[in-house]
């Protein structure tokens, strides 16, 4: 490979404690964006079992918009948009609320799959013994579905840090904003977008040594 | 300019999302493909190096290979045209993942079928071929349906390289008319459009290729 | 007073009437056991008493209660009624003990301690307090439902209902099952169910109710039910069967 990388390295060197900073804003939104997620995912997921035929609707129709369409589409109708009707917003709270909103539709749409795959009896079990909905809910519903819907929900933590570098698009300063600051700068392209993948492969990596210990301490038997 | 206008000029991006959309998932196809036949009939380092390109693929930011592709590599002097980038990008990193949806549909294709075909002389690759793929492909729809809508939603990073889609005529759209909201409502709408478009294309293309008793729920 | 009072009780489902006026009592100590051809509405009569099914009309008094009014406490009469399901139906994320515990620590609010104390001895008495940190994915149907009658019986229901209990059991493990409901029938415990068994209805029941079309079309005890009964349902029912 005909890169020029002692060159990054001394590029990088002299912009550490800046890279240093703005990692850990990829690193705080992903962790924010998940877990965020993960709430908004439960909740959505909890209209979705409503009696009332109005509000499944609505959250349908929820769900189905933010997977419908692209998530930069609704970070620029945010960021773009709103000022011109005189709400500015910062590119952070863009970011978690945009976020927020696309990953909790994901979230709910796994954990609805994996509900079909709890056996009904069970929640008439738990019926039977005089628990109220909310009860089963908590007990039952979410603790089986959660397990059960574990592999697509660390995969979309995994989606959600490597999506995080789209907000640079939307001027906010996390890693890849700060990589391509320095490849603007030294002209490094191939070296600097390189070193960048070589980071969020690193991070993704993190993510699934992290799952997979979560993975042993949780398993139960028979469901997976 | 009113909303039926802004949706009008916004639409001339649409040819141009559609074709960004189908070349990258026909690469996609095509690399997932690839990898999966790879792995079926190569050795056992073939697979290994397969299970480390899937994962180098997968752990990538599309965006972040898809500036590496046309800005980092012309550096090197290789000059990338921008439709070649969206599919060494986003094309590469979803075949990744249609690869992973081929290899679980491929596991649960019958192991008495394959055997039975081995019973009548097929080689291995015609087995793969006339047997295993028919039914991967079949096993796959709903993954492949759920890979095609991704593609077409990171489609719009296609606007950083210049490709004229729906995303950049928004963004030539709004330098011009300061109705920000309203177009990026419209395209949100073209996308959710383009969304409702591919579930029913599938739901067609299921009916005609469905086998009685096969995969059904 | 009986204990659980059932009048008129009539369920359809669309134009289908599954219950059509079933009228029966079951005492305080009292065992029953409800047979029937297939699809005579057995276990939609139990559900019914309970309200896992609305009942369409008709009255259900557990205890004095009105089951069936608007104003009833239904969960909380749940819980004076033990339920133990065809398909066993325990919590597969939780252990054996769990299993049992979670209603008492829940619902009746008990201390874990106390409520462990509880699961065990209810446990031990289906022979089942050594399998107490297994999940139920490593049981047997057998000792699975064995768990799910400790989980009834922890929470000290004033009666017990059974549907299918041994259905899903091949005959081995049936047996075991059998033999425990019997000990619990020679401690009194108040018992109603519905089952396809002829040695449970024969010998482990104060009276049979016979269940046909959604009626109640006899109810007597077992040796009078079970040998040549005048009726020709009844004994054609339990010729083929014997």
């Amino acid at each position: 490979m005909g890169g020029n990388f002692p060159a990054l390295l001394v590029q990088l060197q002299a912009d550490l404690p800046s890279l240093i900073s703005a990692l850990g804003e990829t690193v705080l939104l992903s962790v924010i964006i998940t877990i965020n997620g993960l709430i908004g995912g439960l909740l959505v997921f909890y209209l979705t079992l409503s009696n009332s035929g109005v509000v499944r609707k609505i959250i349908n129709g929820y769900i189905s918009i933010f997977i419908g369409t692209p998530l930069i589409v609704f970070l620029f109708l945010l960021y773009y948009g709103l000022p011109t009707i005189g709400i500015r917003l910062s590119p952070f709270v863009i970011a978690v609320f945009g976020f927020f909103l696309n990953v909790s539709a994901y979230n709910a749409r796994f954990l609805v799959t994996a509900y079909k795959g709890l056996l009904p009896t069970e929640l008439e079990a738990a019926k039977a013994q005089g628990f109220s909905r909310g009860q089963i809910f908590r007990l039952v519903t979410a603790p089986q579905v959660l397990r059960l819907a574990a592999p697509a929900l660390a995969s979309q933590a995994i989606q959600n840090t490597k999506d995080s570098s789209i907000v640079f698009l939307i001027q906010y300063t996390e890693f890849f904003a700060g990589m391509q600051e320095i490849a603007m700068r030294s002209f490094l392209f191939f070296e600097t977008y390189f070193v960048t993948a070589l980071v969020y492969l690193l991070l993704v990596s993190v993510i699934v040594l992290a799952m997979r210990r979560l993975e042993r301490r949780f398993t139960i038997p028979g469901l997976s | 300019m009113s909303f039926a206008q802004i949706l009008q000029s916004l639409v001339a991006g649409l040819g141009y999302t559609v074709l960004v959309t189908l070349l990258c998932a026909a690469t996609a196809l095509v690399v997932a493909l690839a990898i999966i036949a790879a792995r079926r009939l190569g050795g056992k380092a073939a697979g290994n190096a397969l299970d480390a390109l899937v994962y180098v693929l997968r752990g990538i930011p599309v965006l972040v290979l898809l500036f590496m592709v046309f800005f980092g590599l012309p550096a090197l002097g290789l000059d990338i045209p921008p439709l070649a980038a969206m599919m060494l990008s986003l094309g590469a990193v979803s075949g990744a993942y249609l690869s992973e949806i081929f290899r679980g549909s491929l596991q649960a294709v019958s192991q008495a079928e394959i055997l039975a075909a081995q019973a009548s002389g097929f080689t291995p690759f015609q087995s793969f071929r006339l047997i295993e793929l028919p039914q991967m492909i079949r096993l796959s729809v709903p993954g492949m349906v759920n890979e095609l809508t991704s593609v077409m939603k990171y489609s719009p990073f296609a606007y950083t390289v210049g490709i004229p889609e729906i995303t950049k005529q928004a963004m030539a759209l709004t330098s011009t008319t300061m109705q920000s909201l309203q177009i990026y409502t419209a395209v949100g709408l073209l996308y959710f459009g383009l969304y409702r478009a591919i579930l029913l294309a599938v739901a067609y293309v299921e009916r005609h290729f469905a086998i009685p008793g096969f995969a059904e729920e | 007073m009986a204990l659980l009072e059932v009048r008129n009780l009539v369920k359809t489902f669309g134009t289908k009437t599954v219950l059509d006026g079933v009228t029966f009592d079951l005492e305080e100590g009292q065992t029953k056991v409800i047979m029937g051809p297939s699809g005579c509405g057995k276990s939609t009569l139990l559900r019914c008493l309970n309200r896992l099914e609305e009942p369409t009309s008709g009255s259900v008094r557990f205890d004095g209660k009105e089951m069936t009014a608007p104003t009833a406490d239904v969960r909380a009469l749940r819980q004076l009624i033990g339920f133990v399901f065809q398909n066993f139906a325990l919590y597969r994320h939780l252990t054996v003990l769990d299993n049992v515990t979670l209603a008492l620590r829940q619902l009746k609010k008990m201390p874990a301690a106390l409520a462990e104390e509880r699961a065990l001895h209810e446990l031990a008495r289906m022979d089942m307090a050594e399998k107490r940190d297994a999940y139920p994915a490593s049981l047997s149907g057998g000792q699975s439902q064995r768990v799910a009658i400790a989980r009834a019986l922890a929470m000290e229901p004033r009666v017990l209902f059974f549907d299918e209990p041994t259905s899903a059991l091949d005959p081995v493990m049936a047996r075991e099952v059998v033999t425990l409901i019997n000990r619990l029938y020679l401690e009194n415990v108040t018992i109603l169910c519905v089952t396809h068994d002829l040695y449970l209805a024969q010998y482990i029941s104060d009276s049979i109710i016979f269940l046909d079309q959604g009626k109640v079309r006899a109810e007597d005890k077992a040796e009078n039910l079970l040998s040549g009964h005048a009726d020709p349902v009844i004994a054609s029912f339990f010729g083929r069967k014997s």
